[in-house]
């Protein structure tokens, strides 16, 4: 079951590479975050019940609904609803996300562990390249915010890997969710103004 | 126990100050603060190596730097008490709260003996910075600290894949704070191809604390709106953090085969660093900016020392203190200069040894210090480093090195000297200029002294201690 949600999660990575409207993006950032709250229900068997249901609050609470609903209102206020800034057209983007894709998969099983499953290794490291690419091939603040995002999800998958020896590095994850959340999002977010594109003020 | 007190203390002075809304107990909070900062150090000098509330060691290499943050705290405080004096209480004791807030953030960060607490207090100190960049609530303020905050974000969260990776290597549940201790022992049997994705990811995560490339442009765009105080913290202090959470992982992995991959990565990381802060010196058009760049040259000098390895490991530690002294004192002398010629703009910048001699004398003894002419401290420093290159024979690093640090020379000595001698280029620009008591530079001339004296006598408890943060090179 938890390789189904996995897969599915991939999907939505590819997803993003083709993707222009950015409303689009938002939708697909809760998906992941509900994906992710029925990963860490379904692998985490081994931490405390208490732990549990705290990881899984937040992974629905953050991820699911606070962040795409403040992604939504940044979108609208910002007036801007699609990626026509960006650097790279949507087909070379894609490309370039299935052949992240393949790296991943390559890099994945020369890390063999004996505490990681492969899969999560594969498909966080495709997450953490798709965040990055999203970053460097768009122009738009917005489209960087959910670059960031998807980084903050490759780290959130990363950390289910090895989260039922060490659920500490979970808890400390997820407060790099909350401080995405509440800091960057709702407060700087929020306070750009509408109709910024892009900030080119500060310059040499 | 001393350092549970430490926080909770800072912590309530923070509050307080916020929540009593009087400028005069801001001011005489904030100067105890620095007080207490300065009898917590001397309480760390005498308790070296004790680990408290199981997270924090008062090791050498961390004392070292939070020795240079006490000797910073007053400066500070005072330029920042004349920087914020004209703001309203609200604004005045935010800064001020934020103040105390970072400097306690850096103090855990230089004590953590844990790679995950040592994380959360550079994670936390961000928050800190951005309070405090946006202090003048404009929009170029709004846009430097989003970007800051943005890219330190996204800077953190690599540097926690980093951790994540080291996790992976242990994987057990009695070492979920991953303290170095733990992760020292277990480090020879770890696969190196998880050691360096760990150490790349740490490198570039933290590298936007340290201002190293490639993540540098965040303290470059924080450096044009942060108030002159906070400048000198963020370009020294929190560089320093930065730095040694680098420097920690490579420890760490030093006793590992990875140990050459790291130096040649750092190498790199430098000599691109000092590329990029040559290039932009040479059409820098602000002040405030080419500063930073000059931050960036030193700190891909330091990253140089510790590849070099050998005597480079003693020259990048004292190099990081030097810096820090001598470019703080630069930055404080940039809120007395925006006071006068109420610009940082170069093209409108001038005259400024007829309109404040003190600050111009500065100015210039700044330059020679952090352009490493003797009779700087930093040239000693710098000589190591080349020492360091030819006896390992890296004769091609060394002419870059040398060649990009000419162009640094350059670009910095006649940008200088047109502000303290020529007329500005854009004399429509100009306004009259404000009044600024001459007394107000006293504590640039003493940390400029230092650095000068530095060059002649190190200290022997200062030795020593750097000695010991790299002890385990000497063996």
């Amino acid at each position: 079951m938890v390789n189904y949600l996995i897969v599915l999660f991939a999907i939505t990575l590819v997803y993003f590479a083709s993707a222009e409207r950015l409303i689009i993006y938002s939708r697909l950032i809760g998906l992941q975050g509900l994906l992710l709250c029925g990963i860490a229900l379904i692998e985490l068997k081994e931490v405390s019940t208490v732990n549990l249901i705290f990881i899984a609050s937040e992974s629905l609470v953050f991820k699911a609904l606070l962040i795409p609903y403040l992604l939504v209102r940044i979108i609208n206020r910002s007036g801007v609803s699609k990626v026509h800034h960006q650097a790279m057209p949507g087909f070379y983007l894609l490309i370039l996300s299935i052949f992240a894709l393949l790296i991943s998969v390559v890099l994945a099983n020369s890390l063999i562990n004996p505490f990681i499953n492969t899969i999560y290794m594969a498909i966080a490291l495709f997450t953490l390249f798709t965040g990055l690419l999203l970053i460097v091939t768009h122009r738009l603040i917005i489209s960087h915010l959910i670059g960031f995002l998807i980084i903050e999800n490759a780290i959130f998958m990363f950390s289910l890997a090895v989260g039922n020896k060490m659920p500490m590095l979970i808890n400390i994850g997820i407060l790099l969710d909350i401080f995405a959340g509440v800091l960057i999002l709702g407060f700087f977010g929020l306070r750009l103004k509408p109709h910024t594109n892009e900030l080119t003020t500060l310059k040499d | 126990m001393t350092l549970l007190c430490f926080f909770i203390i800072s912590s309530l002075m923070c509050i307080s100050i916020v929540l009593l809304k009087s400028k005069t107990i801001t001011k005489i909070i904030t100067l105890g603060f620095a007080l207490m900062h300065i009898a917590f150090t001397l309480y760390c000098w005498t308790n070296l190596n004790k680990t408290e509330l199981s997270y924090f060691t008062y090791n050498s290499a961390g004392v070292l730097l939070l020795s240079v943050l006490s000797f910073l705290a007053i400066p500070t405080v005072y330029h920042g008490f004349i920087y914020a004096a004209g703001d309203d209480v609200k604004k005045y004791n935010i800064y001020h709260a934020a103040l105390i807030a970072l400097m306690t953030f850096m103090s855990g960060a230089y004590l953590a003996n844990g790679m995950t607490v040592l994380w959360i207090f550079v994670e936390a100190t961000s928050l800190a910075v951005a309070a405090l960049i946006y202090h003048d609530r404009t929009e170029m303020a709004l846009e430097a600290t989003w970007k800051y905050v943005f890219i330190c974000s996204t800077g953190i969260a690599l540097a926690y894949l980093g951790i994540l990776f080291l996790g992976f290597i242990y994987g057990r549940e009695d070492a979920a704070n991953l303290s170095f201790t733990s992760l020292a022992n277990i480090i020879n049997q770890a696969n190196p191809m998880y050691l360096k994705i760990a150490f790349i990811f740490v490198l570039v995560g933290f590298s936007t604390k340290m201002g190293l490339f490639p993540m540098h442009t965040v303290t470059i765009d924080a450096h044009s709106v942060a108030p002159p105080p906070i400048s000198a913290l963020i370009s020294t202090t929190l560089m320093n953090v930065g730095f040694l959470a680098i420097f920690r992982v490579y420890t760490l992995f030093s006793s590992s085969p990875i140990l050459p991959f790291m130096n040649h990565v750092l190498i790199l990381a430098g000599i691109l660093s000092l590329l990029i802060a040559a290039g932009y010196m040479l059409k820098a058009k602000h002040l405030k900016r080419m500063l930073a760049y000059s931050s960036l040259e030193n700190m891909g000098l330091v990253a140089i020392a510790v590849g070099v390895g050998g005597v480079g490991y003693y020259a990048a530690l004292l190099l990081l203190v030097l810096h820090s002294l001598t470019k703080s004192s630069l930055f404080y002398q940039m809120g007395q200069l925006s006071r006068v010629l109420h610009t940082f703009k170069l093209d409108e910048s001038g005259r400024y040894m007829k309109l404040y001699p003190a600050g111009a004398l500065v100015l210039i003894i700044g330059m020679i210090c952090i352009l490493a002419i003797p009779p700087s401290g930093l040239f000693i420093m710098e000589f190591m480093i080349f020492k360091g290159l030819v006896f390992n024979d890296q004769w091609f690093i060394l002419i870059i090195t040398i060649l990009l640090l000419c162009f640094v020379i350059y670009a910095m000595s006649t940008r200088i000297m047109h502000i303290i001698f020529s007329d500005p280029r854009n004399e429509d620009s100009l306004r009259p200029p404000d009044k600024v008591n001459p007394a107000e530079t006293i504590s640039q001339f003493v940390l400029l002294g230092v650095v000068i004296i530095m060059c002649f006598y190190q200290p022997p408890f200062l030795v020593d201690l750097i000695n010991q943060s790299i002890s385990i090179f000497l063996k």
